[in-house]
């Protein structure tokens, strides 16, 4: 078994050779200062992770991760950067699809975790065979976790008949309805009065990884995002006041990708998350995760 | 008829609503068409009538017209048998039927300038004042509207001022917000530029480490060996050894140990500049818009931390009591710079070296209340009323912009809440920061 193939793009070279001494006992690695060469790269051969810094010359690590993400879907993106402002973050949410964000000055155990995690799920993809086909979608469930009316109904009115949408205005009957159904994705407010809807986000995508998530919030905040990232996998970010044609191209893109976790379970491990930090939850919240994992479980 | 008094030289502007002539009118009793013109005279020397120049003849509320002082002096008491002539006869005869007639609601400009236009020089006639209808009022002066018209451009020309004053500040208050905003900018590509250093930095040292370790056990075994070889006197081995030994005299028996040491010095100095970084990053709070519900205390500490520094050089005493406070909906970067400029002139305030800034905290009738306390030389009372407005500052020229608090004042208000200060020479000064705990988000993001 060869090592898996890790890409570290970064315009510093000292980083590049720091991190190459890092990594290069168990991978491959590929250092560029230039994102150009990194696509052909891509192009060329199979890169198993990426780990990109955000600020670059030419090109900045997001849209190179995009780029990436669109010539090989297989390869497990990362961004590692110094400072991101607020448009990155989101932008590396909604546009590249990204496993972890990470931020310099690194933690070395966990960026070799992270990493570890990523090159083990995308060994496990390309050795797959079989070509990825677009899954049509299924009459998957939607459901919309708001106080404000106003989102369930924009979702009614933009979501093709057949998918059903189910609206709660709070943490805990969100929780009643995903131990009941299948949920392709959970359209939730981020911010609540007191409900930790943050928390309950990374706890649901810990017990059931095929329901995609996608925030929205009048409220946009690096902090949160990339938390959301790291502990959440959340899928797309859609800021407030939310814009039709924007929401109904992130479900259904959610839905999509919904029904491919369900016809191939293993990329569900594409949406593994850290272990998020104290969450607190009432216990009622908490057996009602216990049930959804254990119906996982089952229907696994 | 109501006696209105004569207008207040010094009257509270109204911009929204010209004044017109109801502060002009003067409640003079009419001559009727059949007074004569001997009684009109006597009317005139009443001291009642002493400021009139011309008094109105009305019949059933009309106005006829008026008779003046000067027409009753020049074609009667000036004219030779002028009052045999003219005394008997009535007021009509030599009365002008064209007075100058005004409507009450005329405003004063209007007013000034149909007067300008009508009478003649030199003035020798005031004019009538009427109701919508035409009914008689009461008489106006001409000199009060000239008075009117003086105080009225005078409150012109303060409004003005004002406008331009606050004009002045919002433009600088934009100027200021610009250059936070470019600040943020800055700082976000500052703490990528230091990120990206600390980043293989860290990342070295902490490969070395293990390393270092690693050899360090490998030179513990050679001299272990090179003991031995000495020992058994290994022909063999002696040229090793000897170069072992030679090269064995760099490593004192301390210096892995020491270097270790120098290493964890590293990376502590590491991690303080990403904290540094860090705080920077907190004040900008570039990825974040718009306000949110903040923990004000985590606010005040990031103040703290920013404007460390200066404390430190100061050698001021940094002591915080901390009340209960919910989190308060505000612009974190806003408070924060609010507080900085508070803790700032706090720490100036202070030209001894037993500083004390004491930062309290409660929940008080539904605000949040932050108080900031020094013990400085204090804010003189004729310069504490004036220390909120824009461009004033007791600093040297190009020292201070005398923008700070009076942005801090915008800031706050703008949150829905309220600054005041309070000061002496013996209790120093303190500052006092009101955000109401509802929230209001202020109208423009920061």
């Amino acid at each position: 078994m060869s090592k898996p193939c890790l890409l570290l793009v970064d315009d510093e070279a000292r980083i590049l050779r720091s991190l190459a001494l890092l990594f290069r006992t168990q991978y491959e690695v590929l250092t560029t200062t230039d994102g150009v060469e990194a696509l052909r790269w891509v192009r060329e051969r199979i890169v198993h992770v990426v780990v990109s810094d955000q600020r670059m010359p030419g090109i900045s690590g997001v849209d190179l991760l995009r780029q990436i993400r669109d010539h090989s879907p297989r390869t497990m993106r990362i961004l590692l950067t110094g400072f991101a402002d607020l448009e990155a973050v989101e932008a590396s949410v909604n546009e590249g699809e990204i496993f972890r964000f990470l931020e310099k000055p690194w933690n070395a155990a966990l960026l070799m975790q992270s990493v570890a995690q990523a090159a083990a799920i995308a060994c496990a993809e390309f050795a797959e065979t079989g070509a990825r086909t677009v899954a049509t979608v299924a009459s998957a469930r939607v459901l919309v976790l708001d106080e404000d009316p106003a989102t369930a109904a924009l979702m009614a009115s933009i979501l093709p008949s057949e998918t059903p949408v189910t609206a709660c205005t709070n943490v805990e009957s969100a929780l009643a309805h995903l131990g009941e159904a299948d949920y392709g994705v959970i359209v939730a407010e981020i911010r609540h009065g007191s409900d930790d809807v943050i928390g309950a986000l990374k706890l649901l995508k810990q017990a059931s990884p095929g329901t995609l998530a996608i925030a929205c919030s009048s409220l946009r905040d690096g902090r949160i995002l990339i938390d959301l990232i790291n502990q959440g996998q959340v899928f797309r970010f859609l800021p407030k006041p939310l814009g039709r044609e924007l929401t109904r191209r992130a479900v259904m893109a959610g839905l999509e990708r919904h029904a491919l976790l369900r016809r191939e379970p293993i990329r569900v491990r594409r949406h593994a998350v850290e272990a998020p930090r104290e969450i607190s939850l009432p216990g009622r919240v908490m057996d009602y995760f216990r049930r959804i994992r254990d119906q996982a479980r089952q229907r696994a | 008829m109501n006696a209105s008094p004569l207008p207040a030289r010094h009257s509270v502007p109204t911009p929204d609503l010209s004044p017109d002539l109801t502060q002009l009118q003067q409640p003079v009793e009419p001559l009727t068409p059949r007074c004569t013109v001997q009684q009109a005279g006597e009317r005139f020397r009443e001291p009642r009538h002493a400021a009139l120049l011309s008094l109105p003849v009305v019949e059933r509320g009309k106005v006829l017209g008026c008779i003046t002082r000067h027409d009753l002096l020049m074609r009667v008491y000036m004219h030779p048998y002028g009052r045999e002539l003219h005394g008997r006869r009535s007021v009509a005869t030599i009365m002008n039927a064209d007075p100058v007639i005004l409507p009450v609601n005329t405003p004063i400009e209007a007013a000034g300038k149909i007067i300008g236009a009508r009478i003649r020089r030199p003035i020798t006639e005031d004019f009538a004042i009427v109701d919508a209808d035409g009914t008689y009022r009461g008489m106006g002066i001409v000199l009060d509207v000239l008075h009117a018209l003086e105080t009225r451009l005078g409150e012109h020309s303060r409004e003005l001022e004002r406008a331009c004053r606050h004009l002045q500040s919002s433009q600088n208050q934009l100027i200021q917000s610009e250059k936070l905003a470019t600040l943020g900018q800055l700082v976000a590509g500052l703490a990528h530029e230091i990120n990206t250093p600390l980043g293989y930095v860290q990342n070295n040292v902490e490969m070395i480490r293990p390393l270092l370790q690693a050899a360090a056990e490998w030179v513990g075994a050679a001299q272990a060996l090179m003991q031995i070889g000495e020992d058994a006197g290994l022909a063999v081995a002696e040229a090793c050894v000897e170069r072992m030994a030679e090269a064995s005299q760099a490593f004192e028996p301390t210096l892995f140990r020491d270097i270790d040491v120098l290493l964890e010095d590293t990376l502590h100095g590491v991690t303080q500049m990403a904290d540094l970084v860090g705080n920077l990053k907190d004040f900008s709070r570039i990825d974040q818009r718009r306000s949110d519900d903040v923990d004000l205390h985590g606010v005040i500490d990031a103040a703290l931390r920013i404007g460390g520094h200066l404390l430190r050089k100061r050698q001021v005493d940094v002591r915080r009591h901390y009340g209960e406070l919910p989190l308060v909906r505000c612009a974190p970067a806003q408070i924060n710079q609010v507080l900085l400029n508070l803790i700032t002139n706090a720490a100036q305030a202070i030209d001894h070296d037993k500083g004390v800034i004491a930062i309290r905290t409660q929940a008080l009738g539904g605000y949040a209340m932050i108080a900031v306390h020094d013990n400085g030389r204090g804010i003189a009372p004729d310069v504490l009323p004036r220390i909120f407005e824009p461009f004033f500052t007791t600093k040297p020229t190009g020292q201070g912009t005398g923008l700070g608090l009076s942005i801090c004042q915008q800031i706050i208000h703008a949150h829905g809440g309220r600054i005041a200060a309070t000061s002496s020479a013996q209790a120093g000064t303190r500052f006092v920061v009101a955000l109401p705990l509802g929230g209001r988000p202020p109208g423009s993001p920061a």
